[in-house]
């Protein structure tokens, strides 16, 4: 990863009616680096996504891309960059590498199909009709689409999304593959296990303006000097409950699992103990630990980055 | 019972807010009936026609006339040149135009009116007939005397085509509520969602065929009254046999909807099928022409159809045609034999998980 | 430009791999032409049709020197025979044997006539014979009458009858002859006009094929159009091709071209079939004709866009069209003449490009002299075409919401 400014984006705004969805975003994307934008939904992500892939104009701010300034992403600029998107559909009635021969035709200078094919894996798919695919395979054509102009700058939309464990995990070798390569990607993802193997930079967006930047580390470690502890409950009544607000200064509950913030570790601990002897309570689970992005992201916005 | 009452409450609702199915349903054999019965009325029906007549000579005039008021009660128009009665031929201000300069009898017709012109070259025939017999003071020594034995005194094609369109609708509504309805509900798995509980298949299937019956009752009923007040359509209806033809055929038309939804590999081809296939057997089954003008080898498939047989029960309980008891229940006793063997296995079918 | 020809070939492709669209644009025009060519090239011909009839001979005296009865109880039993071998006969006839009740069977053929399964039942008459003979000795003229029975609303009856009542004119003609009344020299001279361009009767393959094309080109453009572009916006096949440098311009120009590929095949193989298995005789060889061709094939793709841009989903889209299809197929003169219809319905006549671009068709290959005009015939169809185009291009969403 170099110093190397591909992308910038200038006080970006879009606005519908009275919506600000976008409210003057800036932010630098460094060659060959992942760049990771968060937020809930609603919070101006996906409108800033779209601009920056070109099919919606912004109203206000500038991008500066492959070393021009633009006000909004033209139509030579498609020719160098790659999107895969979140939800898309392939004509069911096409083969595989007619899909991939389609795409290549719209580009100046595409890759070789069978090199394509070869790299995401549908080789013994090539003749295929799409409706005859799995979600997996489609994931990958679609990814094959993306690549098919051999692109500098890649958009990767929630890439993972509803794929086995091992397909995320193919996936996400295949992003530090890109990296290593010399690509710039532009993340967004709901897993924050994946943010944080995958970004070397991550933005948070809420109510349309950034509210943090930097790497995964960074931001957690502007969290404080907090610790996290959690454990499992599964009579979670809020009576039981009620008497950690003894010890326990900031905690949340979900899904049958309790996450205490601590500055103090020791203490908390006692009064955790003493709360679960005294109501009973075992403490399944428990573990302690640093806090996550999920824990940064929550404690910024008030939401969980999988709503 | 309210697990059957609140099935049949949300088909309705799920049909009622179904806008391309309320227009299969009710708008499209309203629409077939505007549209045929000002198209089709006049086919044929020759006492309607205009003709034509330029006369050069008036050799033999009175005979002319009387053979030609002997031909029918058409609408003789004069014409003072031949070139004007030409123009008017093809013009089609006359449907067709005779010529008579005292040696010869000219039929002028328009080339492109290729459907009419037989019709109207047979009154010409009759024409010329009765000319030269009359010319020669001859009568025919013959003549005819057709008696119609037809149920109904003035009918016309189209009030045999209306119950041709009925028993479409029929077709269409019963096919559709398998290959169609109940395929998508399992396409969208909104079948395996209602068979994991204790709901028993046999009365999503009563549910749905209930509420079919109705709306296709009431609909065909629209249709006749539509049809009866229109154009004038006179029928002699047997409410008893209309509402048993209406009952097997829509529950027959499901047990075939079954065929449809069993041999397909997707459920969600099933309704183009079935929309093609009865597509097909609306010209096959003699809804539009008769049976008789089609090529032989047709003409036995058109009998295999089942539209045919349900058309021509329709058409008997209105009183248009005359048909044996005998095999009028026989016809509706198959179209529920048909049911009555393949909804059982529809409703193992409702209860079969989908196939990956 | 490689992209447009590669969205054209896509169109293309999908269409004839999709087992759907395949059928309603190629199988089902074959069929109807197929249908409609045997069926209505076979009335005037009467090649095929055979009447079932059934005849009663109630004079059977014998009594006088010329059997009437038996003349035409003959007559009619050799038109049910075969005139050679092969060709089928006229009528299947069915009359009573000798030892059966000839009341009993004449009940039993009216009933089967009023069930359809007779097309007429002819009763001769007792003393009909005597009757006949009456009124050629005497002089004095009148008629005996034969008894049909029949069915008016059956219009295989009709024709049988109209049929029995030609054989029976040529009896008349025969007695009349024989008899010293008619002079068949003094016969009069009477010959069928054809007005038209090719001065003859216009077999119907010639004015059908040109029908189907344009019904092929019609549906063509109103279905398949619309739902390629509504269930490929609505399936976000569409986005896909949006976040490349592939601007809408020229996917509609891939797609119409495509389009315009899938209207040419049809036609190919409407116009084969026609020609060589149905024996059409009408050439589109010239340029009007395909200038009609090319501009019927484009009026309606842009309808198809009219209609793309009037839906807001690919279901609403399909319903429109087909409340549209059956309305706008049947009122254009297209299968029937349209003469006599109300006001209402010749409006819709009036205002649909379908007409007009028949009759142009139509006349252009001589097979019709059309009652609109060439201004009209050209400039209607452009008219919907521009206003398809205007329509459209303001409110066609290329993308769903996000």
């Amino acid at each position: 990863m170099t110093d190397e400014v591909l992308l910038r984006v200038f006080d970006l705004v879009k606005h519908y009616g009275d919506v600000r969805a976008v409210d003057g975003i800036s932010f630098d994307v460094l060659v060959a680096s992942v760049f990771t934008l968060l937020g809930p939904n609603g919070a101006g992500k996906t409108t800033t996504l779209e601009i920056l892939e070109g099919i919606r104009e912004p109203d206000g701010g500038e991008i500066g891309i492959f070393g021009e300034r633009v006000k909004r992403i033209t139509r030579p600029i498609k020719q160098r960059i790659g999107v895969l998107l979140q939800d898309g559909g392939f004509e069911p009635y096409l083969k595989v590498h007619e899909i991939l021969r389609l795409f290549a035709s719209f580009f100046d200078r595409p890759l070789v199909v069978e090199d394509v094919l070869r790299h995401v894996a549908l080789v013994d798919k090539a003749g295929a009709l799409v409706r005859t695919l799995s979600g997996g395979q489609m994931q990958r054509l679609a990814l094959g689409a993306a690549l098919i102009n051999d692109p500098e700058l890649i958009f990767l939309d929630e890439p993972t999304t509803g794929l086995d464990p091992q397909a995320r995990r193919n996936m996400w070798s295949v992003v530090t593959d890109l990296r290593e390569s010399g690509k710039t990607i532009i993340l967004t993802t709901h897993y924050m296990e994946e943010a944080e193997a995958l970004s070397d930079s991550v933005c948070i967006l809420d109510h349309g303006t950034i509210i943090a930047e930097g790497t995964p580390r960074e931001l957690t470690q502007a969290f404080g000097e907090e610790t996290m502890v959690e454990f499992r409950m599964d009579d979670l009544a809020d009576a039981r409950l009620g008497g950690l607000d003894a010890c326990c200064r900031e905690y949340r509950v979900d899904g049958g699992s309790v996450t205490v913030e601590t500055e103090d570790l020791p203490a908390t601990m006692e009064g955790l103990f003493a709360w679960s002897r005294r109501e009973n309570v075992p403490l399944d689970s428990l573990i302690v630990r640093q806090p996550n992005l999920e824990d940064v992201f929550l404690s910024l916005t008030g939401r969980r980055l999988r709503e | 019972m309210s697990a059957f009452r609140n099935l049949l409450a949300c088909e309705f609702r799920v049909l009622a807010r179904d806008r391309m199915a309320i227009f299969f349903t009710f708008l499209f054999p309203l629409v077939f009936i505007l549209v045929f019965g000002f198209l089709m009325g006049d086919i044929g029906d020759v006492s309607r026609a205009r003709m034509g007549l330029f006369t050069s000579s008036d050799l033999d005039r009175e005979s002319l006339d009387a053979a030609i008021a002997a031909a029918g009660t058409m609408e003789i128009v004069p014409f003072s040149a031949r070139s004007e009665i030409e123009d008017a031929v093809t013009g089609r201000d006359v449907d067709f135009g005779l010529v008579w300069d005292g040696t010869r009898l000219d039929f002028l017709y328009d080339a492109a009116r290729v459907q009419e012109n037989v019709a109207f070259q047979q009154v010409a025939d009759g024409i010329v007939t009765d000319f030269d017999l009359r010319r020669q003071g001859a009568e025919a020594p013959i003549r005819i005397d057709a008696i119609d034995v037809g149920k109904t005194s003035s009918a016309s094609w189209f009030s045999l085509v209306l119950p041709g369109i009925l028993a479409f609708s029929v077709l269409s509504a019963g096919l559709n509520a398998v290959s169609g309805h109940v395929t998508a509900m399992k396409e969208r798995r909104i079948l395996d969602r209602l068979v994991v509980t204790p709901m028993r298949p046999v009365l999503l299937l009563l549910a749905i065929a209930s509420l079919r019956l109705v709306i296709v009752y009431v609909s065909t009923l629209i249709t006749l009254f539509v049809g009866v007040g229109l154009f004038g359509l006179r029928y002699d209806v047997s409410w008893l046999r209309y509402t048993i033809s209406i009952l097997c055929g829509t529950i027959g038309t499901m047990g075939l909807g079954t065929i449809i939804a069993l041999l397909v590999r997707r459920p969600s081809s099933a309704s183009n099928i079935a929309h093609a296939a009865s597509m097909l057997m609306l010209f096959l089954a003699g809804v539009y022409f008769p049976v008789e003008f089609m090529p032989g080898f047709l003409r036995g498939l058109s009998v295999a159809m089942p539209l045919t047989h349900m058309a021509n029960a329709l058409r008997y309980a209105m009183g248009v045609i005359d048909m044996s008891e005998t095999e009028f229940w026989a016809i509706n006793v198959s179209l529920l034999g048909v049911a009555g063997i393949l909804l059982p296995i529809l409703a193992r079918y409702v209860v079969r998980p989908m196939r990956r | 430009m490689i992209g447009v020809l590669r969205i054209a070939f896509t169109h293309v492709v999908t269409a004839i791999r999709e087992r759907v669209t395949l059928f309603w644009f190629l199988v089902f025009p074959v069929f109807l032409l197929v249908l409609l060519a045997l069926i209505f090239g076979n009335i005037g011909e009467e090649r095929e049709i055979r009447f079932e009839v059934g005849l009663v001979n109630r004079d059977t005296s014998g009594s006088t020197p010329v059997d009437f009865a038996a003349v035409v109880e003959e007559t009619f039993e050799g038109l049910a025979e075969p005139a050679d071998e092969g060709t089928p006969s006229l009528f299947t006839l069915y009359r009573p044997s000798g030892a059966t009740d000839v009341g009993a069977f004449l009940e039993a053929e009216l009933t089967a006539l009023r069930r359809g399964r007779r097309a007429a039942v002819i009763v001769i008459p007792e003393g009909f014979g005597a009757a006949v003979l009456g009124t050629m000795s005497s002089g004095a003229g009148g008629s005996s009458e034969l008894t049909v029975y029949m069915t008016t609303s059956d219009v295989a009856s009709q024709m049988a009858t109209e049929i029995i009542g030609q054989v029976l004119s040529a009896i008349d003609r025969e007695i009349l002859v024989r008899g010293g009344r008619f002079d068949p020299e003094m016969a009069i001279d009477s010959r069928a006009v054809w007005l038209g361009t090719t001065g003859e009767e216009t077999p119907y393959v010639d004015f059908v094929l040109p029908g189907i094309v344009l019904m092929g080109f019609f549906v063509n453009g109103l279905f398949g159009v619309p739902g390629a572009i509504l269930f490929n916006r609505d399936r976000r096949v569409l986005r896909r091709y949006w976040v490349t440098p592939l601007s809408v311009p020229r996917y509609l120009a891939g797609f119409s071209i495509g389009h315009l590929a899938l209207c040419a095949l049809q036609f190919a193989l409407l116009y084969v079939l026609g020609r060589y298995a149905l024996g059409a005789s009408v050439s589109f060889a010239s340029a009007p004709a395909c200038l009609l061709l090319v501009l019927s094939a484009v009026t309606f793709l842009a309808f198809g866009f009219l209609i793309a841009s009037l839906a807001k989903t690919a279901n609403a889209g399909m319903a429109t069209a087909n409340i549209l299809n059956m309305p706008m197929m049947f009122l254009s003169g297209l299968f029937f003449p349209i003469a006599g219809l109300p006001l209402f319905l010749r409006l819709i006549v009036y205002a649909n490009p379908l007409s007009y671009l028949a009759q142009g068709l139509r006349s252009t290959l001589g097979v019709e002299t059309s009652a609109f005009s060439w201004p009209l015939i050209l400039g209607v169809p452009l008219g919907w075409i521009a206003l398809s185009i205007l329509v459209a291009s303001m409110r066609l969403k290329w993308d769903v919401e996000r």
